[in-house]
């Protein structure tokens, strides 16, 4: 008896162990994330959760660029395929009111609830924000990060020459004039002082947001519920402009068509002075293997113009749909990617954290010599226009900003079609 | 004479010429499928040591066989079920004297004529609502959208051609008209069947625009999985060319065997 | 009587046995799909926002009339068609003309010539895309070799559409060789041979003899050409993605965008409907006027 009582109590105990360590035993979530090789790596350390948890992870990657479409054929107010959705910080508001509000999230039982305020760098979480609530997590810390080449600004012949033209000190570029007058210093020594994104891709839409909000104006603003107004103030946006329009003069040849892929290749040869990059890319620039320029890099804040420094923020958020059934699960599953833990391991395949304790660790300091620059940068991070219909917004910018840029329209002529084009899509969709 | 071999002469460097711009872009698909990357980034398309690396990757690549899987997968089956309704349809038509049957083989003519953007669109919102997309079903059905009309086209020329002895003879021996076109018929215009078969395939294998929108991971086929190497960042190009050139060897392997047919086969029973 | 008329559903039966599955199949994904894009084409409906959802009547057309990157991209859309195949038939119909004859290594030249044809359109605006790329492109390179300045091609309006053409022109010419060239060698040769004695020149011969005996085959490859045109969408989605701006969003390209992009179901339906109506009046037209069905 005492024996079978034993073995009782044993038992007991096994069971509720499993149980307690498990407590989701038997739930199964649908994740839909972007395809790249911070998600890879995410996929690879998710046995360690559902061990953990118990929690079974249908994990999905698709391509950026079809998140959107996907969401819009599987989730819906009344019905969610998928228990956690990754969206880009641009379609925030087309989507985000499929979304429950972080406020509502449950707390974790075994991973704790992030605190978007104390746990994520400053900045970070207004990327999710859209109509009065946080719709998800921000995941990473994606924001323009300003390259600049050390080794030249350090040239100590460089450094005569340029103070005896120039009067000042050769230096880290703080503001687009002192850039200017850099590159163009620079032009007489075969090195190109600055990159532009001019693809007909969402970068250049980025840039013209980056130029506008360094100049201190911006595309919209919104007034009222449903409503929203073009606020570009055309003087600054053509000053802006064209000051943009000065840097290309000193930018590689090609540089009317210069795409990611362009630009890495450019600094990677050591033929650019400064220019931004997104973080999920710098680690091209510091593998010694493809760059003659790793090691010799800062990474900084933008440099300002007339109006503030203004950094372009592009964060990706975990959402749970409204319609999600395991809406608990799903949370923490959110919890555990944007842990300490998680995050030690996905810092190594490159991502780019979102939490403070992270991106400032000393460890990671010496080896990873952007982090520091991401979260200067992220003090001054900028949204692209917040609005329902963004895709075509976006386009109407980057399509008159490039005609502008490459000399196509003049720098009026461009502005002057942003604000009518914008208005012309607000009306169409009777704001 | 001199004249004449002058003229011979120019005649084939012409030729030569022209060939060599024609082929010149393929020639850059295949040459940069055993180059590394970074010799395609560094200009000159000629420099550089062969290597398989790029075979190598998309071998290693989980989407690229997916990808290849389900093209054939949807080429196969679109092609069997449009060969199988499209040749009955063209029997009737060749063979058949009814009401609207110029009508009917029009229509079939027309619905070429479609342009695909126009049915991608509600094609999509179907198979949304019944939850079809990203499915191969959902694919086969709708390259059969341009493969059963084509197939009902090729071979009309081939069903008209046989002569009516072959039809009567059969009656007399008691056949019904279902037994003659599966005995008698389809084995007489099996080369116009192989042809059809052919392109039809062929046409499903070069098919993009369907599989961009109603496919995203499962069911994507080939085509846009090459797509894919443009990536987010910077472009794969020698994964991209190795897959392509891999995508080209069927087409190419047709083109050569089937000469003969070309016409035929791309004209799809459209004559003047 | 009864005889008669036992004959007549003997005879009926088989016909439908034969032809209904391939009508219903394509009722099913030709004409219904078709018929809904009819329907949905007025309402406003996006994709997303189910609140967006409403009838509004010919609005979309009427939206679709103001719109000028509607007109744009149609015009951009015909242009292509235009340009590109009289060219591409120019250029056919010389090089079949020019390999009419017999010479060593004449076979091997005329089969590979039409390999261009069978590359995959996906495949082709990639590689264009490449070799268009001003500082490791092919193109780029040999024009430079031969004193040509760098340049972004695909950056400049004019420049990118022309690249899209030529593209095409490039896939698409040996297409018109392949069917002239087959018209060609039907030509008796006598008929030339007598026009050589008579003291005919070469124009003579081609506007007096050639050209009249290939109307027919001019026809149909014009034909079949035009409906693949007016279909065209992948080689230039992947070429250039419609850019730079709208230099080459062609209206396939703006359908797509407003349905997958901007999630404008119901407009983007409406342009489609367009589009179809376009192209089917362009096809019965030249059908009706040109071509006579081949079965007895």
């Amino acid at each position: 008896m005492r024996k079978a009582g034993k073995y009782f109590l044993i038992l007991v105990l096994l069971v509720s162990t499993f149980l307690f360590s498990q407590p989701y035993k038997g739930s199964t979530i649908k994740v839909l994330v972007w395809d790249d090789a911070l998600t890879v790596a995410v996929e690879s350390m998710i046995k360690q959760f559902e061990n953990e948890t118990g929690i079974k992870v249908v994990f999905e990657r698709i391509p950026s660029g079809s998140i959107l479409e996907k969401l819009a054929l599987s989730v819906s107010g009344s019905k969610a395929d998928y228990d956690l959705v990754s969206v880009d910080e641009p379609f925030v508001p087309q989507v985000g009111n499929l979304f429950m509000p972080y406020s509502a999230w449950p707390e974790g039982k075994i991973y704790s609830k992030i605190d978007l305020e104390r746990d994520l760098i400053p900045g970070v979480a207004e990327g999710s924000f859209w109509n009065g609530e946080y719709r998800g997590l921000p995941i990473n810390g994606n924001v323009y990060v300003w390259l600049t080449r050390k080794d030249i600004v350090n040239n100590e012949q460089y450094k005569k020459e340029f103070m005896q033209k120039y009067g000042y000190e050769l230096d880290i570029p703080q503001t687009f004039d002192q850039l200017l007058d850099i590159s163009e210093y620079l032009s007489t020594k075969g090195i190109y002082g600055f990159a532009p994104f001019t693809k007909n891709a969402e970068g250049a839409t980025c840039e013209a947001i980056f130029m506008f909000e360094s100049y201190g104006t911006n595309v919209l603003v919104q007034v009222g519920e449903h409503d929203f107004e073009v606020v570009l103030d055309k003087e600054k946006a053509v000053e802006a402009l064209k000051m943009y329009k000065e840097l290309c003069k000193f930018a590689p040849p090609g540089w009317e068509d210069m795409g990611h892929s362009e630009r890495i290749a450019a600094f990677n040869q050591g033929k650019v002075f400064s220019m931004f990059q997104w973080p999920a890319i710098v680690p091209d620039h510091e593998n010694k293997d493809q760059s003659v320029v790793a090691g010799k890099i800062y990474y900084g804040a933008p440099p300002a113009g007339p109006a503030k420094r203004a950094a372009i923020r592009g964060t990706w958020m975990l959402g749970i749909p409204n319609a999600s059934k395991n809406k608990e699960a799903a949370a923490e599953f959110a919890y555990w990617w944007s842990s300490y833990e998680a995050g030690k391991e996905l810092v190594k395949v490159g991502m780019t954290p979102a939490r403070t304790d992270l991106l400032l660790d000393p460890k990671y300091v010496e080896q990873k010599p952007y982090f520091v620059g991401i979260f200067n940068s992220m003090r001054y991070s900028v949204s692209r226009p917040r609005i329902e219909k963004y895709a075509e917004v976006s386009d109407v910018i980057k399509v008159n900003w490039l005609a502008g840029v490459t000399g196509r329209v003049t720098p009026e002529v461009a502005i002057d079609n942003i604000i009518k084009g914008v208005n012309e899509v607000l009306e169409k969709y009777g704001y | 004479m001199k004249r004449k071999k002058i003229k011979k002469a120019i005649i084939i460097i012409v030729s030569i010429l022209i060939l060599i711009v024609e082929l010149f872009p393929i020639l850059i698909i295949v040459l940069n499928g055993f180059k590394r990357d970074i010799d395609i980034w560094s200009g000159n398309p000629f420099s550089f040591k062969p290597t398989l690396q790029s075979y190598k990757k998309i071998f290693q690549r989980s989407d690229v066989w997916l990808g290849l899987k389900n093209s054939i997968l949807v080429g196969l089956i679109s092609t069997i079920i449009s060969l199988i309704v499209g040749a009955m349809a063209s029997y009737a038509i060749a063979r058949f004297d009814f009401k609207y049957r110029e009508t009917v083989a029009y229509s079939f003519l027309v619905s070429r004529m479609i342009p695909q953007i126009s049915l991608a669109i509600p094609l999509f919102m179907m198979f949304r609502f019944i939850n079809l997309i990203d499915t191969l079903p959902a694919l086969i059905f709708a390259h059969m959208s341009f493969n059963i009309p084509y197939v009902v086209w090729v071979l009309l020329p081939f069903f008209s051609d046989v002569p009516k002895e072959y039809e009567e003879a059969a009656l007399v021996d008691g056949c019904d008209k279902k037994k003659i076109f599966w005995k008698i018929f389809l084995p007489l215009v099996a080369p116009g069947v192989v042809v059809a078969g052919v392109f039809t395939f062929m046409m499903s294998w070069n098919e993009f625009l369907y599989a961009l929108v109603l496919t995203s991971s499962q069911a994507k086929t080939a085509p846009v999985v090459i797509n894919g190497f443009m990536g987010q960042y910077a472009p794969l190009w020698g994964q991209l060319a190795a897959a392509g050139t891999i995508m080209l060897i069927p087409n190419f392997v047709i083109t050569l065997l089937f000469q003969r047919y070309l016409i035929e086969g791309m004209s799809g029973g459209i004559k003047g | 009587m009864v005889t008669k008329k036992e004959k007549r559903i003997g005879e009926k039966s088989p016909v439908l046995y034969f032809i209904l599955p391939a009508i219903i199949l394509v009722a099913v994904i030709l004409i219904f799909p078709l018929l809904f894009a009819l329907g949905i084409s007025f309402f406003n409906w996006d994709l997303i926002d189910e609140s967006a959802r409403g009838f509004i009547g010919f609005s979309n057309f009427v939206n679709i009339f103001k719109d000028k990157s509607f007109w744009n991209a149609l015009f951009l859309q015909l242009g292509f068609i235009f340009i590109a195949i009289p060219i591409e038939t120019v250029i056919g119909f010389f090089v079949a003309m020019l390999l009419n004859r017999e010479f060593k290594g004449v076979k091997v030249i005329r089969s590979l010539l039409l390999l261009p044809v069978f590359v995959l359109p996906v495949l082709s605006g990639l590689t264009w895309r490449l070799m268009l790329q001003p500082e490791y492109g092919a193109i780029s390179f040999l024009l430079t070799k031969i004193g040509v300045s760098q340049t972004t091609w695909l950056a400049k309006p004019t420049t990118a559409y022309a690249a899209v053409i030529i593209q095409d022109i490039w896939r698409m010419w040996p297409f018109m060789f392949m069917f002239l060239y087959s018209g060609l060698i039907n030509i008796p040769p006598s008929l030339i041979e007598a026009a050589d004695l008579d003291g005919a020149g070469f124009w003579d011969k081609v506007f007096k003899i050639i050209l009249p005996l290939l109307k027919p085959t001019f026809t149909t490859a014009i034909l079949l050409r035009l409906i693949d045109a007016l279909r065209i969408f992948s080689e230039v989605f992947v070429m250039t993605e419609g850019g730079p701006g709208n230099a080459t969003t062609l209206l396939s390209l703006y359908i797509y965008k407003q349905a997958f992009r901007y999630f404008n179901i119901g407009y983007a339906s409406a342009m489609g409907i367009i589009l179809t109506i376009i192209s089917l009046t362009i096809a019965i037209f030249l059908v009706r006027k040109n071509m006579m069905m081949e079965s007895a």
